[in-house]
């Protein structure tokens, strides 16, 4: 099947709904970025989704889409509640990978000379690397505590500040989880590692607010020029990984059983209503919580060790939690659908909730301006932070994109990063880069994104989410 | 080239393999052997231990990625490496035994989240079975 693509304006490009596809595909990209996306398979894979039953609207996908696996990464979709479909694929294996900023009372010159030092002490500081492990060993009891209440949890433990939870999307805990729907075998995979990075695209950054492009929203936000800031990047690890394998399975049985046509065996889903579908939502929601409560810690962690380095208290050093978006995830939201009201089920994967001013689900301290929108870029250059529009909710659901998206393989990346000092490169640039595992900073080289200044641009250009500021790396801590 | 054998496939995001065996139940060997390399970066594992494994799959295709699964579970959950594996196939039902080392963990030097349905394709040929799987990394 050869894929069509009609021009709308300068960032939007639609799929005309062909054969058995129920809706238009709609990919936001400039000319440029488009030429670049169509060379992989990931324009066929927002073909694909839209053979779904339920569909709503557009199968969408954000211009930091790269291939996945069922699902494009940077795919939205939406479903009705009654002719709508759940699918795991449209989640992901890292259930609620997503990303948190901190902001802090300390400017660039404060830790200009310590930075080697201080990358060092957030190394320590927070499990990361290939089978990273929790300084915590969990009861039973505990973790199903976590995949109740998430955040919450951590928040009780005496892991972060209770008013954390107020700027976390779904309040750092999402309903309808149910513990006794995660395996034996997911529980004993996330059980030791709850309150580590990982490893992969998983990472912990200190940064610099470096350009404030909407001083208004930044002042709402916290963000001020020069403002050193902490973003944390990683997800419900080997638990949620477990929860999607095992949900896939059940899946591909209930496609059959439902007669539910698949272009991609992974995009294998249930009808909403069904009960297959509520055990692996109650089984997401449970992962959701797993990685809300992994991230709060590990914000403990940083708050932990940044007083202790300046010999001081977190609160001198400011730290609050600007805000925590999840990028893979499925959640029940209320749209207007054809000028109706509607309640839908909206699944994100590789894509950030970018909710619009005066939405009751944006935080009251933000919900003036829109909810802040995260998107890192990679080690090397920038990352921004934006803020959800009323197009946003008119045109995606409610969703912007979540990064930069690979332009390299891993292996590709590895093949470029050959021979070179890596570390040296980047701290020549300034960047501090901490990791156990060299292959995984050559896999995360720079140049293997795309440059996240275009995929934040289209966003913003389209009027999907309005750009507020950008945060330029001093150190990272690579999984 | 080799009756029996792996090779890595590039893949934006992940990264992909290709198999190929004279039969199913060697394809799922190689596989195992696949999924262990890529795991510990080609270390030596021994043979000492057992770990029985017993899968039931809809297909030659589900069969696989539950039974590459088994491979990444039994290193991440319980530092399990696999050096070897005996593997029957009974109907849909699989029985194997995996022999290989216990406490591996630090040999783990890339973290697999999982095998895929994506893009999966087993090819049971008169002369050959060949296969090519996604892993999410």
């Amino acid at each position: 099947m050869t894929i069509k693509f009609e021009r709308l304006d300068d960032y939007r490009y639609r799929i005309p709904a062909t054969k058995k596809m129920r809706v238009p595909g709609l990919i936001y990209a400039s000319k440029r970025m488009l030429d670049e996306i169509r060379k992989d398979e990931s324009p066929r894979q927002v073909a694909n989704v839209a053979h779904l039953p339920g569909i709503l609207g557009h199968s969408i996908a954000m211009p930091d889409i790269h291939w996945g696996y069922g699902f494009p990464i940077g795919g939205v979709a939406a479903f009705d509640a009654d002719q709508g479909v759940l699918s795991p694929g449209g989640v992901g294996y890292d259930i609620n990978c997503g990303v948190r900023l901190l902001a802090s009372a300390l400017t660039r010159d404060d830790v200009a000379d310590c930075l080697a030092d201080l990358s060092l002490a957030l190394h320590r500081a927070i499990p990361s690397g290939v089978g990273s492990r929790s300084h915590r060993r969990l009861t039973n009891r505990e973790l199903e505590r976590v995949l109740h209440t998430g955040a919450r949890w951590a928040v009780t433990q005496g892991y972060g500040r209770e008013n954390d939870l107020t700027v976390i999307e779904e309040g750092g805990c999402m309903d309808g989880a149910d513990s006794t729907a995660v395996s034996e075998r997911a529980k004993d995979r996330g059980r030791p590692q709850l309150g580590s990075l990982g490893s992969g695209n998983h990472f912990c950054e200190l940064g610099y607010v470096a350009e404030i492009y909407n001083r208004r929203i930044a002042d709402a936000f916290g963000l001020r020029e020069g403002q050193v800031t902490i973003m944390i990047h990683s997800g419900s690890r080997g638990l949620g990984y477990q929860v999607c394998d095992e949900s896939l399975r059940t899946m591909i049985r209930a496609s059959q059983k439902y007669g539910i046509s698949l272009p991609d065996r992974q995009l294998c889903a249930a009808p909403l209503a069904s009960a297959e579908a509520e055990v692996y939502f109650a089984a997401m929601a449970a992962a959701i919580n797993f990685a809300f409560a992994n991230r709060q810690m590990m914000t403990h962690f940083v708050r932990q060790a940044m007083a202790q380095f300046f010999a001081t208290t977190d609160s001198k050093l400011g730290l609050g939690l600007v805000y925590d978006v999840c990028h893979n995830i499925a959640k029940w939201e209320t749209h207007t659908v054809d000028g109706e009201e509607r309640r839908v089920c909206v699944h994100r994967k590789g894509a950030t909730r970018a909710f619009g001013p005066g939405h009751p689900e944006v935080p009251e301290l933000y919900r003036e301006v829109g909810q802040p929108v995260l998107v890192p870029g990679d080690m090397g250059r920038y990352s921004f932070v934006l803020a959800g529009t009323e197009t946003a909710m008119r045109e995606t659901f409610g969703s912007s994109c979540h990064g930069a998206g690979r332009k390299l393989s891993r292996r590709q990346a590895k093949k470029a990063a050959r021979g070179r000092p890596i570390f040296r490169e980047l701290q020549a640039r300034g960047v501090f880069v901490r990791s156990d595992s060299k292959a995984t900073v050559a896999e995360e080289l720079p140049e293997a994104y795309k440059d996240v200044a275009d995929v934040v641009g289209v966003m913003h250009n389209a009027g999907v989410a309005r750009k507020v500021a950008k945060l330029v790396p001093l150190a990272v801590v690579k999984g | 080239m080799l009756p029996a054998g792996y090779r890595q496939i590039d893949h934006t995001a992940d990264l992909a393999l290709e198999l190929w065996a004279p039969n199913e139940q060697e394809l799922l060997v190689v596989g195992a052997f696949a999924v262990t390399d890529i795991m510990t970066d080609g270390a030596t594992v021994s043979t000492d231990a057992i770990r029985p494994v017993r899968i039931e799959a809809v297909d030659a295709e589900d069969r696989l990625v539950q039974w590459l699964n088994e491979i990444i579970v039994a290193a991440v959950v319980d530092g399990f490496l696999v050096g070897d594996a005996w593997v029957e196939l009974r109907n849909n039902s699989l029985i194997a035994e995996l022999r290989g080392e216990h406490n591996g963990w630090s040999r783990i030097v890339t973290e697999l989240k999982s095998a895929t349905y994506h893009d999966l394709v087993v090819d049971c040929g008169d002369l050959d079975v060949r296969a090519r799987v996604v892993i999410d990394v």
